[in-house]
């Protein structure tokens, strides 16, 4: 009987795992044709071969590449992605032919990250570059002839015939900066020596990224009129350097100055009023303004506990309903229990990030999963509570659920870096070996080579 | 700053777990609600998106039925249609995109649909087939061919038209005019549907109700029937009893005397002032009876409850105010022929006039005869039921006797002898509406049921009197043909077994 590693059964798991998710999306796929055309999907095969293919690609990737990482991050990703997918499918055929496709783009990123990403710390090289790729594609929208807006925020890039959302990557460079940034000078930030009136505050200049985060997002929440990304960055931001530092007051001085602003932006702004009134009473305005969130609702209230069956409901009432109301969709049709385990997979997302987090004894590493971890969870709390009307609606993707290229792309990347760090730490704990990377071969070569010429 | 990672993930877990309470408020607590929000159109979407079944007639006409929408663009799969335009309407209602549903169509929905208990259990054996068509069927009482007869015998003119099967209380045909179409209810375009439907409630006349249950009007003669019921079941009256031959006779209380239709005099024993239809003597017997008896009486018959029909608001029979009636002596006197607050649902004049064929016993009518579900098995059937007995068996035989000389010598003579010769029982009413000094308005009544020694179909006729024409005549005259017409059409498709013979056996 062959002995087996703590990392060769990692793989195991998560191929068991990955090949479970994809029984449930393929069963998911079966009902939700079976439930509203009676008939077996004509898509089956292709179907079928394009789940098998990215579950191959991928997990053997991970075996090459990344093979000490957590065995949980892979499938539940997949388990997200696929049962987006198959709701995709439901509202639109067209719109699923263009999301299988960035499905495809998406896990080559994905196996792309964890190629080019081989050693963690090489993105914290790279800090300052990443910060001005990040600031700059957050900036981009904003540009005249580039930028342009739909649904009511300027989030959008066009070049060509591709349209994307840069600040689906800008909070990934964004994250990678911050952590970068923060594992330099955290003690500098945790230091309080400034002192103003009773309140004993870090120097001046090491306070600064807070300042300009939270210019950042004001900025954001004003000029392109995107409530949902500016919350993001900034709790990104405010997490970050109340976990870097440790100090609470960073975590109270940031919902203080994201109060203000958002409170100077709602007396300001008609689309931030309009935001808070439909999510005070939807009702009020329930054929205008209120609409989609009052169709979600009645589709959520239809679907209740067990939902009205794949293929069943009408969630097609809602408008757009394959972006950021696809967790409406989700629930009238697989009900209460559907909706619960994607909750569900969300938080077991969050729990194996933040282990990785925890783990790990290099702040660089800490950090960076923390912010990416904090990323993924904040997106989905904020749109599925805007959805069920918890929180004011905010236009925002559902990670990996939801239907667009740039989101699902950004994900997979993000959850590649999650991997990679994973890996790292069970490197560091000696789960595995540490084998240099083709780099670090060619490297060592190199200098193998000078010492031989300099022997010579 | 593992603590401080430790607790970012409890507070996210905090956010998870306020969605999940969230989630549980909107798709458990408020579904409710939700569902009935007024802008919620998926029930109604579903309900348009999967087959409803038929309603047929007893002869097998369909009266409505789903037929599929080819249009790929419609929000909803099916449309409701009505063959019969609005032969049917105020039975069947209507059932619509954005107007709601109603009568049959919205009582009997959960059949029409499949979404009864029943048809849900059968339709587990079906969950590995490809059928997921499980709606069921509503097969009518009514008969298509007697409904026609009825709507071309009532023509332009304001009434109704009651047949009914005596011993089971199954509605044969029950048509009010005017009445409406369906089709134009159901029609996808919503404001013309809208706008058809706002002329039609405001019409005075009522079109949209069925006016044979959903009304009542003054009764005049026919409520002699009920009178003599009273009278003879209480011990008041005997059929040996006479009056005098008299024109006026004044009612204590009062200096106004009351007067016999057209004036004349009229007296004599119970089957000559019930034959010749006497106003004086009726007063008499209920002035007589008391403002307890009497009142106590009529409701056996079921005055002042809502008839006992299968289909939604029903209206009540009435006396009308029976308070202090010990100091309003005249106006008790004039309810016993049928006119000052009296007022008789049509269908309940059948009823009333079919517990005197019944032998004593008042059925229950009806218009559903059976519930099927999609494979056509009967999910139930509608079983005759007596609702009251307010007669004893005599007292019904000597009504019967007395119905049967009005159709023979009294005022239903002129026009109610049946084809073929059979016997016929009938009691005519010419309900005067005018008070004084207002144009002369009567209602034309008439209630028969044949065969009068084997009775099986009960017929009640009102023809509202809306013009002088209608007014000049009586009910004999008036409505006495149109009764005629009902049980000669009625016999001729089912004919009566010849008195005396016996029944055919069935053949093996």
């Amino acid at each position: 009987m062959s002995v087996r590693t703590v990392v060769q059964y990692r793989r195991q798991t998560e191929l068991t795992l990955i090949v479970m998710a994809a029984a449930i999306v393929g069963v998911a796929y079966t009902l939700a044709s079976l439930g509203a055309n009676s008939v077996i999907p004509a898509r089956m095969g292709p179907f079928l071969g394009l789940v098998l293919i990215l579950i191959a690609v991928a997990h053997i990737a991970v075996r090459k590449l990344a093979r000490g990482a957590d065995g949980t991050l892979l499938p539940l990703a997949f388990l997200l992605h696929g049962l987006g997918f198959v709701m995709i499918t439901r509202l639109d055929e067209d719109l699923a032919g263009f999301q299988a496709l960035w499905s495809l783009i998406a896990v080559g990123a994905f196996c792309a990250t964890l190629l080019f990403v081989q050693r963690a710390i090489d993105l914290a090289r790279y800090k300052w570059t990443l910060f001005f790729i990040g600031a700059g594609m957050l900036l981009l929208p904003m540009l005249p002839g580039l930028g342009y807006a739909a649904g009511g925020a300027r989030i959008w890039v066009s070049v060509g015939p591709i349209n994307f959302q840069p600040g689906e990557f800008a909070k990934l460079a964004l994250a990678i900066f911050f952590a970068a940034y923060l594992a330099d000078r955290r003690e500098l930030i945790a230091a309080s020596t400034w002192k103003v009136g009773p309140l004993r505050l870090p120097e001046p200049q090491h306070i600064l990224p807070l300042v300009v985060a939270w210019g950042f997002a004001v900025l954001v929440m004003v000029g392109q009129r995107d409530l949902g990304s500016s919350l993001l960055f900034f709790t990104l931001f405010v997490v970050m350097l109340w976990v870097a530092t440790e100090r609470n007051i960073y975590l109270i001085l940031g919902i203080v100055l994201f109060s203000g602003a958002a409170y100077v932006a709602w007396r300001l702004f008609d689309h931030v009023q309009t935001r808070v009134s439909i999510w005070l009473d939807p009702w009020e305005d329930e054929y205008g303004s209120g609409f989609q969130i009052v169709q979600a609702l009645y589709g959520i209230g239809d679907g209740g506990i067990t939902g009205t069956g794949l293929g069943r409901g009408s969630p097609d009432k809602v408008p757009l309903a394959q972006n950021d109301f696809i967790f409406a969709a989700i629930t009238e049709e697989m009900g209460l229990i559907g909706a619960t385990s994607i909750l569900m997979a969300y938080l077991l997302l969050i729990g194996a990030g933040f282990r990785i987090a925890i783990r790990t004894d290099r702040t660089f590493e800490k950090l960076l999963a923390t912010g990416l971890t904090t990323i993924v969870g904040i997106q989905a709390f904020i749109i599925i509570g805007g959805v069920i009307k918890l929180v004011p609606l905010t236009g925002i993707t559902l990670p990996f659920v939801s239907y667009g290229g740039s989101s699902l792309l950004a994900n997979y990347i993000l959850l590649a870096l999650l991997i990679r760090l994973s890996d790292a730490g069970a490197i560091r704990r000696g789960e595995r070996t540490d084998d240099p990377t083709p780099r670090e071969r060619w490297a060592a070569w190199k200098l193998r080579r000078a010492e031989r010429k300099l022997a010579s | 700053m593992n603590r401080k990672i430790r607790q970012l993930a409890v507070v996210l877990m905090g956010l998870y777990v306020a969605l999940f309470a969230a989630l549980n408020y909107w798709a458990v607590d408020r579904t409710d609600e939700l569902a009935s929000e007024p802008g919620n159109t998926r029930a109604v979407i579903k309900e348009f998106d999967t087959p409803r079944g038929q309603i047929v007639t007893a002869d097998g006409v369909v009266v409505a039925r789903s037929t599929p929408i080819d249009d790929p663009e419609s929000d909803v799969a099916y449309q409701r249609e009505y063959p019969t335009g609005d032969l049917f309407a105020q039975i069947v209602g209507y059932y619509t995109f954005g107007l709601g549903s109603t009568q049959l169509e919205r009582s009997k929905s959960d059949v029409l649909t499949g979404d009864t208990f029943t048809q849900q259990v059968r339709a587990l054996g079906d969950l590995l087939s490809t059928e997921n068509d499980q709606s069921g069927e509503i097969r009518l009482t009514l008969r298509e061919d007697m409904q026609q007869v009825a709507k071309f015998l009532l023509g332009q003119r304001q009434g109704s038209i009651v047949l009914m099967d005596v011993e089971t209380g199954a509605l044969i045909s029950m048509w009010s005019w005017p009445s409406f179409d369906p089709n134009r209810v159901a029609d996808p375009d919503y404001d013309a549907a809208f706008e058809y439907v706002t002329e039609l409630q405001e019409d005075e006349r009522d079109p949209l109700l069925a006016n044979a249950y959903m009304q009542r009007y003054m009764p005049g003669s026919t409520f002699k029937i009920l009178t003599t019921g009273a009278g003879l079941d209480s011990g008041t009256i005997t059929p040996e009893t006479t009056w005098p031959y008299e024109t006026e006779w004044v009612p204590p209380q009062t200096d106004d005397p009351i007067m016999n239709y057209g004036g004349t005099s009229c007296g004599g024993d119970l089957a000559e002032v019930f034959r010749r239809s006497c106003n004086i003597p009726f007063a008499k017997i209920a002035v007589d009876m008391g403002p307890d008896q009497y009142p106590e009486y009529i409701d056996r018959w079921g005055v002042e409850e809502d008839v006992p029909i299968d289909l939604p608001r029903p209206a009540a029979s009435t006396l009308g105010n029976t308070d202090d009636l010990d100091e309003r002596l005249p106006i008790l006197a004039i309810s016993g022929f049928g006119q000052a607050e009296v007022q008789m649902v049509p269908l309940h004049m059948a009823m009333a006039a079919g517990a005197v064929a019944n032998d004593g016993e008042m059925m229950s009518p009806f218009v559903v005869d059976a519930e099927l579900d999609h494979d056509g098995r009967v999910i139930s059937r509608t079983q005759p039921d007596v609702w009251k007995r307010p007669i004893s068996r005599q007292s019904a035989e000597i009504i019967q006797d007395l119905m049967v000389q009005v159709a023979e010598s009294g005022t239903a003579s002129c026009c109610i002898a049946l084809e073929g010769g059979i016997p016929v029982a009938a009691k005519t009413g010419t309900a005067q509406l005018n008070g004084p000094g207002e144009p002369e308005r009567s209602h034309a009544w008439i209630t028969a049921y044949a065969p009068a020694d084997d009775p099986k179909y009960v017929v009640a006729v009102i023809i509202q009197g809306t013009n002088a024409e209608i007014s000049a005549s009586t009910g004999g005259r008036l409505a006495g043909p149109v009764a005629k017409a009902m049980l000669d059409e009625m016999f001729r498709i089912d004919p009566p077994t010849p008195a005396g013979a016996p029944a055919t056996e069935p053949q093996p």
